[in-house]
């Protein structure tokens, strides 16, 4: 059933989508309301074109969508109806899909997910994915109150007689809102699945932003509209009889104000004064209608926002909702009490934001609010900046200094107090003209920030609010267009450049010199020219290449070694392979990007490789270079020809990862138990190097510096506990986020005042603290060394990481949450021993135990004192904190390891050189 | 013909090779034969060349077609071309009718190559959860949802793929056994049977472990906690072998696990039996044994359910628990628990009365994956199709 007005342009990509559907026995009805422009024609045509088509037209316009679904409704013949608004279309399943299921499962309706199609842009984006994530049956809506926020007429399949039952209302508008309370109240049962049905088309982001005065003035009647069918939906849901003690009222008007009000509140900021006065008054009766309980379980924001309504301020009400969206901007001011944080100048219950953890953050992350106006001329624009310090933020901070930046542009500020106000006043004036980002100029957008540095030299950045109707303007300067323009509702400055005339052309010839880089440079190639240089090629003895964590950085087994040879002066020149940005390096260490032509050559060059994973895999070693393989870890989980990618059903990978292990020429061994487990499932039958870890040495001696460096680098305030949680990856779920199972916002809850979280997720993990758990939770995923991390802590909390073995050097407490044991040991990923039989700590398995264990850390301590010498003997017993040296001395010949003696001292011949006699393959190399 | 019906429209099925021997390319030359049977004009298609071609029907009644002369691989541009025309030529003289296309590959590689009159049914023959744990899940979620139906093993599977990759068009089909034998075991012979290729993922090292454990034989450094239930199994256990019956390269690794296991004198590793044989393989076992990573439908569990042997199973998959229903027709222990699958195992070693309840019952549920039962859900999955 397709409804349409006016929509000539529309309606046949409408109604095609309907002809196409996988289900081919369908019915189409338009049902027009008296279009006056082409729409007739349009659908005369359609209909010609397929008998399927069936054509209403009403007589007069009745100005809303109750009357010509009614209309569609009585002429329907199929026992089955759907509902599409003509500038909307069906996904191709759409029917098929949900009949399959109301025929399967009885239900009286059938709702799929709706994804909103941008226009602009073509991406979609589902809408509210969280009531379609499972695929069920629903016995009637007060199981599920959250379906309210599903209040569409369109996503859903109904059986014909119940629409008949629960007619459209013909005298108002919204009135879909009316119809699907009625229709949940009628429903005993509906079914939900969870794929997209329904395309919401959504005309370009901008117009719904900017909107004209006569859009805005019927805007007004809208929200009586809606305030009426709110109330009339309130009314049959209280007289269905459904509403136990008022609960499902309250979970539809909790809905009123997550999905209506919102509606107004985005675009709030962009309206002017006089409207906004007119909306307050217009929506404070029904909001003063509600039991406040209505408001409590919102977010606080919009709790804020309520709370401006009933009290009749529409000033503070725009301040409140240009926070709503963008940046979140924090408030102008702020109240601390008794450890609640309140929005504006009182402590109003109502008002109360402590949840969003804004006071607490630490400074580099912590919140000001900017509010900017911008003015241009030619390519001048001047800022006058107002900066709003809620928090004390800068109280706190004697010293700072204010910078405006655009991205590598950066522009001194002077704020000064306001007289007779809050904040602080400061103006910029930028020449666009005079700003160079790049060489070959710049295509892009950025959001202009204002930074604080603090006298410690950290920094702390903000986006800058700016008036939503300011105009976007643009100029050319050099070679660029430039665009500086008030972004989304709750608008923030942004600026677009886009280069013009000839550096235009500076894209397309790029990616036609990547496409030939990567036909010249590929990795096939890249692999056939280093065979080629190792055949002919003799490894150079005083070079050696070192990696990490497959270019992860300068850690691990090989920094400790490399700083063991350093310390002898050892006449070695290394190189380190990095991936991405690596971090820092020692000013004698060359850094070479990891699969680049330089990597390549120094593979082939190198007379030693030190790494901790494995050099690139399809990559002979070269005859005569000697491989130090000094490993990562050492544990309980499986690994090698063992662990799920190898176990699988493919052949190549072990074959792979056989000739991998084939080059190994030494391997450190921290103990006994890793050649038991280790060596077999790897397959290695090489030396083994059997001095404890060198990445382990530091632990056992310790070092202050690098723990007070971690806690100054982390922001962690010096009185407060420091538990490092590092969770291993789950095989299945990587870059999910999933491994980190602890419940961080009720840690949070309970422990943030003593204690603060370093979260160490794994490298292929991906993982973000959200803003309100930051005051508790920091993120150190890719803290350049990991040992700095254990150093500072006062405890471990992990799950299944090697880390432990490690950790257990230290003989700190650590305790284990380890809530999906079964699933790991058996299915996920595998394991060689029993963690809860052995763990040196407490396994736990929900957040509310670790939170009493951490409680009584110093109980729990001794009570696993013998278990944790158990551990310790088992993994750490070789650890004795001299095995960098050692692992040097047995692998490195002298006369490699040692400052060059002075002369008179003979040395043999380089073990690496080779004879040269062999053919070249690629020819004679010039 | 019990229960057939014809149809109309033709039928092409699609496989990277149709001609090398496993699982996937059995069931498809089963399918088309049986449908060419009921009349329909059927073309099997394997894009490449198969490197030992096996020939799976003696008088196949439907067409074969290879489109490359190389075996299974990366394509040129230009061989790319030449299969885009190459099947164009050849699916212009198809009338209309349905391609089902049996993987990923397929769909990526030929799933709009299709002319419109020949509307795509897409298979998959491996479970929810082993698609989960490789690329298959991101493809399956990627081009799926756009063909007429997605098509998995087993209902659980396809609802599982309705849930987390968004497909609207989920149908389940179960593979169907090769053949219904008349004669079934007498599941008297004191034999475990573990059937498939010595791969990793078949995990016949926890078979081992758990077939030790099930003869009072524990490994070493799980000491059996009750010396009176060893004892026990000992007795029933004894002169129990368990045969496994395939190739691979696991094989050393296995031989020297049973040794270590103390159980080489009672695993016999009998090698590759062929197909023809397998019948007696069966009827010679009483019990069949299952300890996979993970299986889509394994077949193997059906056919000897067909020859009324029970089987021992890890529950892996929702294939898995629609061939076996725990309890009933066999037994089911969690994933990877091998003191469950001992327990079980020694369960049925020790009760040939339980082993014929089981087996008995085991043949009658299996029965729907007859292959004329199969073909009845595909006719009536096309009539879905056009519904």
């Amino acid at each position: 059933m397709v409804i349409t007005y006016n929509d000539a342009a529309r309606l046949a990509r409408a109604v095609r989508s309907v002809l196409r559907q996988s289900l081919r026995n369908v019915e189409v009805i338009i049902a027009d309301d008296a279009s006056t422009d082409g729409t007739e024609k349009v659908a005369r045509e359609l209909q010609r074109g397929d008998p399927r088509v069936r054509y209403l037209r009403g007589e007069v316009n009745s100005g809303g969508c109750g009357v010509p679904r009614n209309r569609g409704v009585a002429a329907a013949r199929a026992p089955y109806v759907m509902f599409l608004d003509s500038d909307d279309e069906l996904t191709r399943h759409a029917c098929k899909s949900m009949l399959l299921e109301i025929e399967r499962t009885g239900a009286d309706f059938v709702t799929g997910q709706i994804s909103r199609l941008y226009e602009r842009t073509g991406k979609t984006a589902r809408y509210y994915p969280a009531l379609f994530t499972r695929r069920r049956t629903v016995e009637g809506i007060a199981r599920e109150p959250e379906m309210f926020l599903n209040s569409f007429s369109t996503n859903k399949l109904y059986r014909a007689e119940l629409l008949r039952r629960v007619p459209f209302r013909e005298d108002m508008h919204y009135e879909d809102h009316v119809f699907s309370t009625a229709l949940y109240c009628a429903a005993r049962r509906f079914a939900v699945v969870p794929w997209v049905v329904y395309l919401w088309h959504r005309a370009s982001a901008e117009s719904e932003s900017r909107l004209s005065i006569s859009l805005c003035l019927t805007e007004m009647a809208n929200v009586r509209s809606r305030i009426r069918a709110a109330r009339l939906s309130d009314d049959i849901l209280r007289d269905s009889g459904l509403d136990g003690l008022g609960g499902l009222v309250h979970e539809r008007q909790r809905r009123f104000i997550r999905q209506d009000l919102r509606v107004y509140l985005n675009p709030l900021p962009s309206r002017d004064p006089a409207w906004i006065e007119e909306f307050v008054s217009v929506i404070h009766p029904y909001l003063a209608e509600l039991d406040p309980v209505v408001f409590e379980t919102v977010d606080p924001l919009l709790r804020v926002c309520c709370s401006f309504i009933l009290d009749g301020r529409p000033d503070e009400l725009l301040v409140a909702a240009r926070s709503l969206n963008g940046p979140k901007a924090p408030p102008r001011a702020a109240v601390r009490e008794g450890g609640r944080t309140y929005w504006g100048t009182v402590a109003d219950e109502r008002r109360e934001i402590t949840s969003l953890r804004m006071a607490e953050l630490p400074y580099t992350a912590s919140r000001l609010r900017h509010e900017a106006v911008v003015t241009g001329e030619g390519a001048v624009i001047r800022l006058e900046i107002t900066t709003y310090d809620p928090f004390g933020v800068l109280d706190a901070n004697p010293g700072w200094t204010a910078f405006l930046r655009f991205r590598n542009h950066r522009v001194r500020l002077e704020p000064r107090p306001r007289e007779g106000e809050d904040g602080y006043a400061s103006e910029a004036t930028i020449d666009l003209a005079a700003i160079r980002h790049g060489r070959l100029g710049f295509e892009g957008r950025y959001d202009p920030v204002v930074e604080i540095v603090n006298p410690d030299g950290r920094v702390t950045s903000d986006r800058l609010l700016v008036d939503p109707s300011t105009a976007s303007f643009g100029m050319t300067v050099l070679w660029h267009e430039v665009v500086v323009r008030a972004e989304g509702t709750a608008a923030f400055l942004r600026v677009l450049w886009r280069r013009q005339g000839v550096l235009r052309q500076l894209p397309r010839l790029k990616r036609a010199a990547t496409r030939l880089l990567r036909r010249v440079s590929g990795p096939e190639v890249k692999l056939r020219v280093y065979k080629g240089l190792i055949s002919v090629l003799p490894p150079r003895t005083d070079l050696a290449l070192f990696e990490s964590d497959v270019g992860a950085g300068y850690t691990g087994n090989p920094r400790y070694i490399y700083e063991e040879l350093r310390r002898r002066n050892a006449p070695l020149k290394v190189v380190w392979s990095i991936a991405g940005t690596g971090g820092r390096l020692p000013p004698d260490v060359r850094p070479v990007r990891r699969m680049s032509w330089r990597h390549i050559w120094t593979m082939a060059r190198a007379g030693y490789w030190v790494d901790s994973h494995g050099m690139p895999l399809a990559y002979p070693k070269p005859p005569g270079t000697r491989y130090l393989q000094t490993w990562h870890g050492q544990g309980i989980k499986s690994v090698g020809f063992d662990a799920p990618d190898l176990r699988a059903d493919f052949d190549g990978p072990r074959a792979a990862w056989r000739a991998a292990v084939e080059r190994w020429d030494a391997l450190v061994s921290p103990s006994a138990e890793f050649e038991r487990v280790f060596v077999p499932s790897n397959g290695y039958r090489g030396r083994l190097l059997r001095h404890g870890s060198p990445r382990c040495d530091v632990l056992v001696h310790g070092d202050r510096e690098a723990a007070r460096r971690a806690r100054e680098e982390l922001e962690i305030p010096h009185w407060s506990r420091v538990l490092l949680y590092a969770p291993t990856y789950r095989d299945r779920a990587k870059g999910s986020g999933q491994s980190v199972r602890a419940d961080l916002a009720s840690m949070a809850e309970a422990l943030s005042g003593d204690w603060t979280v370093i979260l160490r997720t794994h490298p292929v993990e991906r993982f973000e603290v959200p803003e309100h758990l930051r005051h508790f939770v920091r993120h150190a995923g890719s803290y350049p060394e990991v040992n700095d991390l254990i150093l500072l802590s006062d405890a471990l909390l992990t799950d299944y990481s090697s880390l432990m073995c490690d950790y257990a050097v230290t003989g700190r407490p650590m305790l284990f949450l380890i809530d999906d044991w079964d699933e790991y040991r058996r299915v996920e990923r595998g394991v060689y021993h029993d963690l809860p039989a052995i763990a040196p700590g407490p396994c736990l398995t929900t957040t509310e135990e670790l939170i009493e264990a951490l409680r009584d850390l110093e109980g729990l301590t001794a009570s696993f004192a013998s278990r944790y010498i158990a551990f310790r003997r088992t993994w750490c017993a070789d650890e004795k904190g001299h095995a960098s040296a050692k692992v040097v001395d047995s692998f490195f010949p002298p006369a490699h390891a040692q400052a060059p003696r002075p002369a008179g001292v003979r040395e043999r011949a380089p073990a690496g050189v080779r004879q040269l006699s062999r053919l070249p393959l690629l020819g004679r190399p010039r | 013909m019990s229960g057939g019906r014809t149809g109309t429209g033709a039928v092409v099925f699609a496989c990277m090779d149709a001609d090398t021997l496993g699982g996937v390319q059995r069931v498809t030359h089963t399918m088309a034969q049986g449908l060419a049977e009921r009349g329909r004009e059927v073309h099997v298609i394997g894009l490449h060349r198969a490197e030992k071609p096996f020939r799976y029907v003696e008088r196949p009644r439907y067409t074969s077609h290879v489109i490359h002369r190389t075996p299974v691989g990366r394509l040129s541009r230009l061989g790319r071309r030449r299969e885009r025309r190459a099947l164009g030529r050849l699916l212009r003289e198809v009338g209309p009718g349905f391609a089902v296309l049996a993987s990923p590959s397929v769909v990526t590689r030929i799933g709009n190559l299709l002319p419109e009159w020949l509307l795509p049914i897409g298979q998959y023959h491996g479970s929810y959860e082993h698609a989960r744990g490789s690329w298959h899940l991101g493809s399956v979620r990627g081009h799926y949802g756009t063909l007429e139906k997605a098509v998995f093993l087993s209902e659980e599977d396809a609802w599982l793929f309705s849930e987390h990759a968004l497909l609207p068009n989920t149908w389940s089909i179960p593979n169907p056994l090769p053949a219904w034998p008349s004669r079934t075991a007498e599941l008297t012979a004191r034999r475990v049977l573990g059937v498939g290729r010595l791969e990793g993922v078949k995990r016949f090292d926890r078979l081992i472990s758990a077939f030790a454990e099930a003869c009072g034989r524990p490994a070493p450094g799980e000491a059996c906690r009750d010396e009176a239930l060893v004892e026990a199994r000992r007795e029933a256990g004894e002169d129990w072998e368990l045969h496994l019956i395939g190739e691979g390269a696991e094989r050393g690794r296995l031989m020297s696990h049973a040794a270590a296991c103390k159980v080489s004198d009672r695993v016999v590793f009998r090698g590759a039996v062929p197909a023809a044989r397998m019948g007696d393989e069966y009827r010679g076992g009483s019990v069949l044994a299952l300890s996979s990573e993970h299986e889509g439908l394994p077949l193997v569990v059906g056919e000897a359910a067909s020859y009324g042997v029970p089987s021992v199973a890890f529950d892996v998959s929702g294939g898995l628990r629609s061939l076996v229903l725990d309890g009933r027709t066999g037994v089911l222990v969690p994933p990877a628990d091998v003191g469950a699958l001992a327990t079980a195992l020694a369960g049925l070693m020790a009760s040939a009365e339980e082993r014929r309840r089981l087996g008995a019952a085991a043949r009658a549920h299996v029965e729907a994956f007859r292959p004329d039962r199969v073909l009845d859900r595909w006719e009536a999955l096309f009539d879905q199709v056009t519904r």
